[in-house]
């Protein structure tokens, strides 16, 4: 990339939460924090110590098909980073004594989920949408944390952090043929054997109400859409920013705006390779729950009546703009490609991408509607008291 | 890339400021306000951050409907947000759009503030205030800054309370914004790829016309109260514990040093609470931020921990800010806490919208533009001896708590 000083890394290994053994779900967070606890010749604090004076930014996370590690750096600190990453991931130390805390990280963040119940709705909600163990809650559960030991995770993790199946995407300031060089030389004799492949069961679906005495009722939603590599992913994409991009999107508007009813109301698009969905959260005080999800549900529904030229034109805009300022930052274009290497195994370049969205006609999100509507929702939600759902089935 | 700064004022007291930077491939621009929650009487609790929503329903020439469709139009990135001491509106778009973008932005800073918009909008505060009653951490800092700043305006609620919102009225909030968004307590900044000279020229035609007038602020130092409260909720799973201790202002030179000495203390890879408390997960957060304001600044530190826990992590927090204090940073620990956020300040510094506040913030506290590669220069130039001054005189073991959750003492 031109204009920039810095450069941003993602390396996708093949050892997302679906991956975890159902006895010991939560292992791959575990196992996130555990490759930081010393590696090669470094101990923690001194791996740490060399992250930190290279000036990396670094973030693990732990995702349904993949565990992504993501870095961000000046440029020209490239190399050094690759060398502490081939040892995270191929010589991580993994030792008895810095489990435990790893562990027990894990187990606070599933205990703090009490205290975020938004947040909590919507992990919830993936697990019970998504195909077994397409959805789960990467934090595991109090129980099989307590089952996991060092030696389970030891086995487990060292057949996972295997390059068959990986991704390492790099963008912003540096040169590729060095990058390529170097790459080959920490990564090129890395082997270990694939990770088996997950045999998903169908989902759980349903209606779930979660009491808690909550201030809010946090309700979220979720039917399915098209997948990332299906050519009707782009209608899928323009239907989405015409009910939720920006401020003048349907559900901002109806629920929002007019009404007063919430804060926060909005659906994003979410795909795995092969389940998608569109998922819906909104927050509101229980008295104006019912009609928080009348309204909502209405609105998801009556898209598929069609979608209007002076919406499309705001949504192409929004989406291309969108693009060109995503392709401004490092850190947004690494995960990017990864997310094409991963559904397409190719890459698409911004310009694709705005001919595509340009080539999307009403007509075509109309037909996606059908294909694809707005029904059969799978729905959680967290508050005191439970609602009337006739409107949801 | 090359960066100009360009500066204009208008008759009335706007003034423009602009970081252009012409290979870039969007800009930004943001209206930055010089008020806030600190400017507000307690009669009107939550005034500025409910006329920032009412920025958004519309004005002479646009209807609500208008200016949201409008900024989609562009396919803005846009929003604003409140603060103790300011408000801004900013959007970021494409260069093809900077003259609509900043004829909206100008239009909405004169809102017409219709009584019908102003009752739906209500709503919306009060479901906003909610579902901050559902963020323990939200309602630590909240609760917290009253507590240490006591009877002083920076201790003021944001959002102020569901009794303030439901009171105020339509004519209470006119008479706020005429105080208070006046041109010369207004900036106008632009950020990456513009045309300058076009820029102030629309920003002229647009707000030339505006009335100034007075719009003061009460700038008396706060007194920290250091008092260490524990509120107890069984319905909060963990425990929430904030501690706040004063620090080097916007305005003192030695803020970039309180900047390190915070990474030192407290960033979240590699500082001291982080291996004290979050390497052996007696926490599984304990950050540390410094909050410089106008005139006033702080040391901000957040701990979670389980109840069982949080005596403990309180008091290892405590011991490591005195030795700290008493030893001050290593060599290396200063080095990292350069590098750290310089690359951060790098990272940002690449999209316009990462820029736009920084600009705006330099102009708005100093007066001053600095570009990137002097703020980092600038940085690097901190000794050790200014980083352990600053942790000396402001001793962040002389703080005031608050804990939340499920513990009944600490």
């Amino acid at each position: 990339m031109d204009n920039v000083s810095s450069a941003a890394m993602v390396l996708a290994l093949p050892a997302g939460a679906s991956h975890d053994p159902p006895e010991s779900a939560g292992a791959a967070s575990v196992a996130a924090d555990w490759c930081f606890r010393g590696a090669g010749d470094r101990d923690t604090r001194q791996l740490n110590d060399a992250l930190d004076s290279l000036g990396v930014q670094h973030h693990e996370s732990v995702q349904s098909e993949f565990l992504l590690l993501s870095a961000a750096l000046l440029g020209r600190n490239l190399p050094e980073t690759l060398d502490l990453y081939a040892d995270i991931v191929r010589r991580p130390r993994l030792e008895d004594k810095t489990f435990e805390p790893c562990r027990a990280l894990v187990q606070q963040d599933l205990a703090s989920l009490e205290d975020e119940p938004s947040r909590k709705a919507n992990l919830l909600l993936r697990e019970k949408f998504y195909p077994a163990p397409l959805g789960r809650c990467p934090y595991g559960t109090a129980g099989s944390l307590q089952t996991l030991s060092a030696e389970m995770l030891r086995k487990d993790i060292q057949g996972r952090l295997s390059p068959r199946g990986a991704t390492l995407s790099v963008t912003g300031a540096f040169e590729w043929p060095a990058l390529l060089d170097h790459v080959g030389r920490r990564f090129g004799d890395w082997d270990s054997p694939s990770a088996p492949p997950i045999r998903p069961t169908p989902p759980a679906g349903g209606i779930t109400h979660v009491p808690k005495d909550s201030a809010q009722v946090h309700i979220a939603l979720a039917h399915r859409a098209t997948v990332v590599s299906d050519p009707r992913y782009y209608a899928a994409r323009l239907s989405e920013t015409v009910l939720s991009g920006g401020m003048s999107g349907r559900l901002f508007t109806e629920v929002r705006e007019k009404r007063g009813l919430v804060y926060h109301v909005s659906s994003h698009y979410h795909s795995l390779k092969d389940h998608a969905g569109m998922f819906t959260y909104a927050g509101t005080t229980p008295e104006k729950a019912q009609e928080t999800l009348r309204v909502t549900v209405t609105e998801l529904r009556r898209l598929a009546e069609g979608v209007a030229d002076d919406e499309m034109a705001r949504a192409r805009t929004q989406l291309k703009s969108a693009l060109v300022m995503q392709g401004e930052s490092t850190g947004a274009r690494a995960s990017a490609l990864v997310s094409d290497w991963y559904h397409l195994r190719r890459l698409r370049s911004l310009e694709e991408i705005s001919t595509a969205i340009d080539a999307v006609t009403p007509d075509q999100v109309k037909q996606y509607l059908r294909d694809w509507p707005a029904k059969d929702f799978t729905m959680l939600y967290i508050g005191p008291a439970e609602l009337d759902t006739a409107v949801v089935l | 890339m090359t960066m100009e700064f360009r500066h204009a004022q208008l008759d009335n007291g706007l003034t423009i400021v602009a970081e252009v930077n012409a290979s870039a491939a969007s800009m930004a621009s943001g209206v930055f306000v010089r008020t806030g929650s600190r400017d507000e009487q307690p009669v009107v609790a939550g005034v500025s951050h409910f006329l920032e929503h009412m920025m958004f329903k519309g004005t002479e020439r646009r209807s609500p409907a208008d200016v949201n469709r409008e900024f989609d139009e562009m396919g803005a990135n846009y929003n604003a947000f409140t603060s103790e001491e300011y408000t801004v509106y900013y959007g970021a778009v494409l260069p093809e759009f900077q003259a609509r973008l900043l004829d909206l932005l100008c239009d909405i800073v004169r809102p017409s503030l219709r009584q019908e918009d102003f009752d739906v909008e209500k709503g919306v505060i009060l479901e906003e205030i909610a579902m901050y009653r559902d963020m323990p951490r939200w309602r630590v800092f909240e609760s917290l800054m009253t507590q240490h700043f006591g009877a002083h305006p920076l201790g003021n609620s944001v959002l102020g309370s569901p009794e303030s919102i439901r009171t105020l009225k339509r004519d209470d909030m006119m008479d706020y914004f005429r105080r208070r968004y006046s041109p010369g307590n207004m900036t106008l900044v632009g950020v990456g790829n513009l045309d300058f000279d076009a820029f102030a020229d629309k920003a002229r035609a647009m707000c030339g016309a505006w009335e100034p007038c007075r719009a003061d602020r009460d700038l008396s130092p706060p007194a920290a109260t250091g008092t260490h409260h524990v509120l107890r909720d069984e319905k909060v799973a963990r425990e929430h514990i904030g501690l706040i201790s004063p620090a080097p202002s916007a305005q003192d030179p030695r803020r970039h040093a309180a900047h390190l000495a915070a990474s030192i203390a407290g960033d979240s890879t590699g500082s001291r609470l982080y291996y004290a408390l979050v390497d052996p997960a007696i926490a599984d957060e304990a950050g540390t931020a410094y909050e410089p304001f106008d005139h006033a600044g702080l040391m901000f530190t957040f701990i979670t921990a389980d109840a069982e826990n949080a005596p403990r992590a309180l008091s290892i927090a405590r011991e490591e800010f005195r030795k700290l204090r008493d030893e001050g940073p290593t060599d290396a620990e200063l080095a990292a806490a350069k590098n750290k956020t310089a690359s951060g300040a790098t990272l940002k510094g690449e999209l316009p919208m990462g820029r736009l506040s920084a600009v705006g913030f330099d102009w708005l506290y100093r007066n001053e533009y600095v570009p990137l590669a002097e703020q980092i220069e600038q940085l690097f130039a901190v000794t050790r001896d200014e980083v352990a001054a600053v942790l000396r005189e402001y001793d962040m073991t002389a703080f005031t708590s608050l804990a939340l959750g499920p513990v009944e003492a600490l």
